[in-house]
């Protein structure tokens, strides 16, 4: 084969993977340096271009497909490395909740699960579908307006297509700030504590005489079970927590104290939430179950967020035993 | 093994390499040069790239701002001229300086 033909059919073959705008351009350049790269190797074999030498000097350009790479405009990445992680905790939760939302149907045999697979499980991975798009979007807007590298403001831009932008880390935080918080919390715990002691009798003496403060007695079966335990375990709670709070040693070696306890408090909320009536009273108790709900929640949260602290910490045991 | 560290000093080497790829072409584009005769200057100077590594670069460089080019016909086929433009001449100058505090630093280093 022609030498020349070989080069044109390489040059072709790389051009046709360029974009359209560097396609002639990039070929026309790169149609004379291989000519060129050609007639040198074959003065160093001391003979005439040929086939041989020319497919040697291809082969050392590279692969027409490589060689194109090289020249295209880098390509992007949908998703950031950086946000892969919750990219990936973001599907699967939405995929898990689609599921745990329509599966009671199959389990209560109002569905078959052939249904519901057609229905509801396949169509749960367009979640992923969706996310793909939005962080695509997302990381686009971020390209092309970038954050301010001196003061680190974002543009406007960034939050119409909201991602959980990694946070800018900052020393101490977050235990100091939930220290802060924590303290400031204290004095308030411990009004609280004394006030669930007997609602309705402390309600009585702060309330005008004859203020009728039934609705705020205790369900009997909470009070004699629960009562006493909860309101020891918020006490020894706050008596570690101030002392935690005045000297740090000591927040390092109770912390695992602190945690069981937390734990436990978080545990019997739940038991009494769950378990029957903590007020005797209907709407009392429907009402402060609701407040419960929420503080529990965010206990529950906060918990995991501890467990993931915890577990995520560089310890000197996991390497050197 | 003995074959696995040749292959990881040749990986290194080449990594070396490529840290001083940019300022090699940008220090010999003071001058006008098409892409072959930018190679064989280089490798002269005992800096031998690859052309497959070379020839996009200039484009790369070029899309950055830093060359400017133009097509001649001289004495053969149409070729593509690169030569560095006020941007490219500015970035010359910063590279070349960090580069020489670098080998200042990197001698320390090496005694």
């Amino acid at each position: 084969m022609d030498t020349q033909a070989i080069i044109e059919d390489y040059v072709n073959k790389v051009a046709a993977k360029l974009p359209r705008k560097l396609r002639n351009d990039v070929g026309l350049e790169l149609r004379t340096l291989l000519t060129e790269q050609l007639g040198s190797a074959a003065l160093d074999a001391g003979r005439l271009p040929d086939s041989e030498i020319a497919m040697d000097v291809l082969r050392r350009f590279g692969q027409p497909d490589e060689v194109a790479a090289r020249y295209a405009p880098r390509g992007f990445q949908l998703i950031e490395p950086e946000y892969s992680p919750v990219f990936v905790k973001l599907a699967t939760l939405c995929v898990a909740i689609q599921w745990a939302v329509s599966l009671p149907a199959v389990l209560t045999s109002r569905m078959t699960l052939g249904d519901w697979w057609l229905r509801w499980g396949f169509s749960a991975f367009s979640w992923v579908g969706f996310l793909v798009l939005w962080f695509g979007i997302s990381s686009w807007i971020q390209r092309r307006f970038p954050t301010d590298t001196v003061s680190g403001i974002r543009p406007w831009t960034h939050w119409i297509f909201w991602v959980p932008f990694p946070r800018e880390w900052r020393p101490g935080e977050p235990e100091a700030a939930e220290w802060r918080a924590g303290t400031n919390a204290a004095p308030l715990g411990a009004a609280l504590t004394i006030f669930f002691i007997a609602p309705a009798w402390i309600l009585g003496h702060l309330l005008p005489s004859g203020t009728d403060t039934s609705w705020a007695l205790y369900d009997d079966h909470f009070q004699r079970r629960l009562l006493t335990p909860l309101i020891a375990l918020m006490a020894v709670r706050l008596v570690l927590l101030a002392a935690a709070a005045l000297n740090e040693l000591r927040r390092a070696r109770t912390e695992a104290l602190r945690f069981g306890l937390w734990v436990c408090f978080v545990a019997l909320l739940y038991w009494a939430v769950f378990g029957g009536r903590i007020f005797a009273h209907a709407i009392t108790d429907a009402l402060f179950k609701a407040w419960l709900l929420i503080f529990l929640l965010v206990n529950t949260i906060q918990i995991l967020v501890w467990i993931r602290r915890v577990a995520t910490r560089v310890r000197i045991q996991k390497t050197l035993g | 093994m003995v074959r696995t560290n040749e292959s990881s000093a040749s990986t290194l080497d080449t990594e070396l390499r490529r840290g001083a790829l940019v300022l090699a072409v940008l220090s010999h584009l003071r001058t006008a040069q098409y892409g072959y005769s930018l190679r064989q200057a280089l490798t002269e100077q005992g800096m031998p790239i690859e052309e497959g590594t070379l020839y996009p670069l200039l484009r790369r460089l070029e899309a950055q701002g830093l060359l400017a080019s133009d097509w001649r016909i001289e004495d053969g086929p149409p070729r593509r001229y690169y030569k560095l433009n006020s941007k490219g001449t500015r970035l010359l100058a910063d590279l070349t300086a960090n580069w020489q505090a670098l080998v200042v630093t990197m001698n320390r280093l090496l005694k």
